[in-house]
């Protein structure tokens, strides 16, 4: 069985016995992969506090052929984030961005320009800049895009038709994006689509323009995201409830 | 059922033993079969003990420690400070703190760290309690034990910012390097959490 080295970061972690843990880990190399790290209890191990909820390391693996669980061997933290634990926002904020890795993603399909962003959004978590919130969304459109969810804003998801401004523009998570007047039907998580929130949207996109998102439309977006998320996952994730816009 | 494998009663009290954390079907079975050869006696001893625990022990109505009693023996020591409070998550890590020897106030136990991933809010917890026995006994100090995770150190921060308006002083374990410990083997958050938490001598 191959020994493989990566970096990845802790999205989930379970007691597996009094000294054993397993844990999920979203990596560069392999995407998401689950492993058992036997001892990883225990203070004096090959692990550290490498184990803990969203901390980044450097890690080894034996990759157990046929999708069993993994055995890993060695964690060294290269990156804590712990700033995090010195604001619930951001804490809270850092533990959706791994639930939505663990949830929406498969075993072993990497994606490094979203494991790039899942830890540049941490970063910027820590930090507080940009606004909580704002970075939150754009790392939940980057998921979106990088799985092939990005919703469709140029032209009606319903009908492809040209989207012409005005009160019967919306957005339909179960349509897959902005819907004109025609395509309201079926209504299910429908709404309406203001100017301003169809710009929000477009910007939110743009790697050049999502910073200069307009703060009042943050709220709109969070319902509208909450919306898509739950659409995708099939369910509202757990730690949504736990979101806060610091304003 | 493959050839040679337990079945009945035996087979239950196998199953039983693997529900238990840290005995697998091995030690599950290495157990069920030392009862099989065991003293009658020290059988009806194990399950007298077993109905005690099930029927006699319930959670302390102050600081949720498993007691027999209303109150724990703790609660109930005069010479240990009511207003000095030690916030653990579970009754194990109210044994391992008791072990120190050295904390004479009184604890409480969460039952649990907040866990979103988990469906593990703070309703679930007994936070509220704690909040009530703050304001009753006029807690001065509240010593935050919660494990050093990310979701221990959340817990925490929920509850000293529940508490941000009150004149009770929040403190929360030393972390750091262990005492007999080598620089030279410590990692780096060791290291980094004692130089930031170093005190005058």
């Amino acid at each position: 069985m191959p020994t493989v080295s990566a970096t990845g970061l802790i999205i989930r972690g379970t007691d597996w016995s009094e000294t054993s843990r397993i844990v999920t880990l979203w990596t560069r190399e392999f995407g998401k992969v689950r492993a058992l790290a036997k001892g990883g209890r225990r203070p004096r191990s090959p692990f550290e506090s490498a184990l803990d909820l969203l901390t980044l390391c450097s890690i080894v693996l034996i990759r157990k052929p046929g999708g069993g669980l993994d055995l890993l061997t060695e964690a060294r933290a290269v990156e804590r984030f712990v700033g995090l634990r010195q604001s619930l926002t951001g804490l809270y904020a850092g533990v959706y961005v791994a639930e939505l890795l663990g949830d929406l993603t498969q075993d072993d399909d990497p994606h490094a320009t979203l494991f790039e962003e899942a830890v540049a959004t941490l970063t910027d978590l820590t930090a507080g800049t940009p606004p909580r919130m704002l970075r939150l969304l754009r790392f939940e459109m980057v998921l979106l895009r990088e799985l092939g969810y990005a919703p469709q804003l140029e032209a009606c998801a319903g009908c492809r038709g040209e989207l012409v401004p005005g009160p019967g523009l919306g957005f339909s998570p179960a349509a897959g994006g902005v819907v004109c007047g025609r395509c309201r039907v079926p209504p299910r998580g429908w709404r309406r689509l203001t100017p301003e929130l169809w710009l929000a949207l477009r910007q939110l996109v743009d790697e050049a323009s999502w910073k200069q998102v307009a703060a009042a439309a943050r709220r709109e977006l969070r319902g509208l995201m909450d919306g898509v998320v739950t659409e995708h996952l099939g369910h509202r994730p757990r730690s949504a409830a736990y979101l806060r816009d610091e304003g | 059922m493959a050839v040679g494998e337990p079945r009945g009663p035996l087979a239950s009290l196998i199953e039983e033993f693997c529900r238990l954390p840290g005995i697998g079907p091995k030690s599950a079975e290495r157990l069920a079969h030392h009862l099989l050869a065991a003293d009658p006696a020290q059988i009806s001893d194990l399950i007298a003990a077993l109905s005690r625990v099930r029927d006699g022990v319930h959670p302390c109505r102050t600081c949720f420690n498993p007691t027999e009693g209303d109150q724990c023996d703790i609660c109930l020591d005069p010479r240990r400070d009511p207003q000095v409070i030690c916030v653990v998550e579970q009754p194990k890590d109210l044994m391992a703190l008791e072990r120190a020897a050295v904390f004479k106030g009184q604890y409480h136990i969460l039952q649990g760290r907040i866990a979103p991933l988990e469906n593990v809010g703070p309703e679930k917890l007994t936070v509220d309690q704690l909040l009530r026995r703050i304001e009753e006994n006029q807690v001065r100090e509240l010593i935050m034990a919660t494990n050093p995770t990310i979701e221990g150190d959340g817990t925490a921060l929920y509850i000293s910012n529940l508490l941000a308006s009150t004149p009770v002083k929040i403190t929360r374990l030393a972390r750091g390097l262990a005492a007999g410990s080598h620089l030279e083997f410590a990692n780096r958050d060791a290291l980094a959490d004692a130089l930031e938490g170093r005190r005058t001598f």
